[in-house]
């Protein structure tokens, strides 16, 4: 899989942080981080508050280095922004904050706006995104309505309908039942295309990715392999 | 809460959205400036009937609007009576019911969707005064949207504060109603940034 510019052109597909800290407020979220991962399926691990968020906020350009860079898919995502999200979308774990629009249809149609497409075009987008996703029958249903686990499908066939090149998802099944958490785990693992940084606290998920970065009071304490990567996790946790 | 959008095929429902909103203005003007007389407030209600039957969104919902809005008619009726005789009293508040009525077909017969498109249309003559249409369509857009929010965080707060025993008051429930309010209005940032919203 190469990653493309929205004109076309390869990019490098890369994700590249160097020295990267970032300070939000009095609190260290990130301490000079350096990492540079080529996988497809990233699992991002580590408990509460070690970074793994910053880390997902920085790759999407929500926030800012303090010092250090970011390069995404060789862009950077603060200079860069509006280049860098035409490539990335984000999900995060609450899927209320990520409803835009009254209705399921127009909540889905909101991404693809800022892209000005032909009616037609925009309207047969949203017509295969909600099929994929399992929502063509609430088209009209007010999305606020929705069961939490038909409102974090429906985050999901936000971002997708974008057909984005990487999908950082945050804790995207944290507030789910096992039935719609496996729902949205297959629609993150399916094959679309696009590379995936998965921030889980499910290490089952994180064992399907073919790198992990476990995080640990804002530095990266592990790289490597899923399974060295979780069992160290692992260690960490007996008391 | 719902959004106030009902599906429909009627012709109120086919119709584009600029036209439709300039043509209900211009309803709910001429109904504004009737007369405060009974039969000024007779023409007021019919207009607000004949409109929900000719649209097609028929008298039960004309109903369950009027519901909605009970106690507007309360407190302008009742207001106005202190101060006023019957006859301007019910005219002046039929026509403020014909229009909310009337202003209400709009947003029952067209996709928030086509209205933002249409307030951005609407709007772009304006860009060269400095006015971002797209923004202001957005701010409308979210606006309506974050009504059913605001009440879904309120209910969490007044349960939260319910199951630690904590008494109903005012000042307990106004700031840990903002927190949740300003940490949703940041997470929405965020959602409309990663959304592609500039």
């Amino acid at each position: 899989m190469t990653a493309r510019s929205p004109e076309g052109a390869a990019l490098e597909r890369t994700i590249r942080l160097d020295s990267a800290t970032v300070r939000l407020g009095d609190t260290l979220a990130l301490d000079d981080v350096t990492v540079a991962i080529d996988a497809s399926r990233v699992a991002v691990v580590g408990a509460n508050g070690s970074g793994k968020s910053t880390f997902a906020r920085l790759l999407a350009g929500l926030v800012s280095p303090t010092s250090g860079s970011v390069r995404v898919h060789g862009l950077d995502p603060t200079r860069q922004a509006a280049q860098l999200r035409k490539l990335v979308s984000m999900v995060f774990s609450n899927p209320d904050a990520q409803i835009i629009m009254p209705t399921v249809a127009e909540d889905a149609a909101f991404s693809l706006r800022s892209e000005r497409l032909p009616h037609a075009e925009s309207a047969e987008r949203v017509a295969e995104a909600l099929d994929r996703f399992g929502l063509t029958e609430l088209a009209d249903r007010a999305a606020h309505d929705l069961s939490g686990g038909q409102k974090q499908l429906l985050a999901l066939c936000g971002a997708f309908i974008r057909r984005p090149q990487l999908v950082i998802a945050d804790e995207p099944t944290a507030y789910l039942d096992a039935r719609n958490a496996r729902r949205v785990a297959e629609h993150l693992f399916e094959d679309a295309g696009h590379r995936l940084v998965l921030l889980t606290h499910d290490l089952r998920l994180a064992e399907r990715c073919d790198l992990a970065v476990l995080f640990d009071a804002g530095r990266i304490a592990a790289v490597g392999a899923p399974s060295d990567v979780i069992a160290e996790y692992e260690a960490s946790l007996r008391w | 809460m719902v959004t106030l959008y009902r599906p429909g095929d009627g012709w109120m429902h086919r119709a584009p959205a600029g036209p439709k909103a300039t043509v209900l203005l211009a309803v709910v003007l001429a109904v504004s400036f009737l007369p405060s007389t009974w039969w000024a407030a007779g023409v007021a209600a019919a207009v607000a009937v004949l409109g929900y039957l000719i649209c097609g969104l028929g008298l039960r919902e004309l109903g369950r609007q009027v519901l909605a809005v009970r106690w507007v008619i309360v407190i302008t009726l009742g207001g106005q009576l202190i101060f006023l005789d019957a006859e301007p009293a019910v005219a002046n508040t039929a026509r403020v019911l014909a229009a909310i009525l009337l202003a209400g077909m709009l947003v029952l017969t067209t996709r928030v969707a086509a209205l933002l498109d249409a307030f951005e249309r609407g709007l772009r003559p304006f860009e060269r005064l400095g006015v971002d249409a797209q923004r202001i369509a957005l701010l409308l857009a979210v606006t309506i949207n974050t009504v059913p929010v605001l009440a879904r965080l309120a209910t969490g707060v007044r349960e939260a504060q319910r199951a630690r025993g904590a008494r109903a008051g005012i000042v307990g429930f106004v700031v840990p109603f903002l927190v949740v309010s300003l940490k949703h209005a940041d997470d929405l940032g965020d959602a409309l940034t990663a959304r592609g919203v500039r």
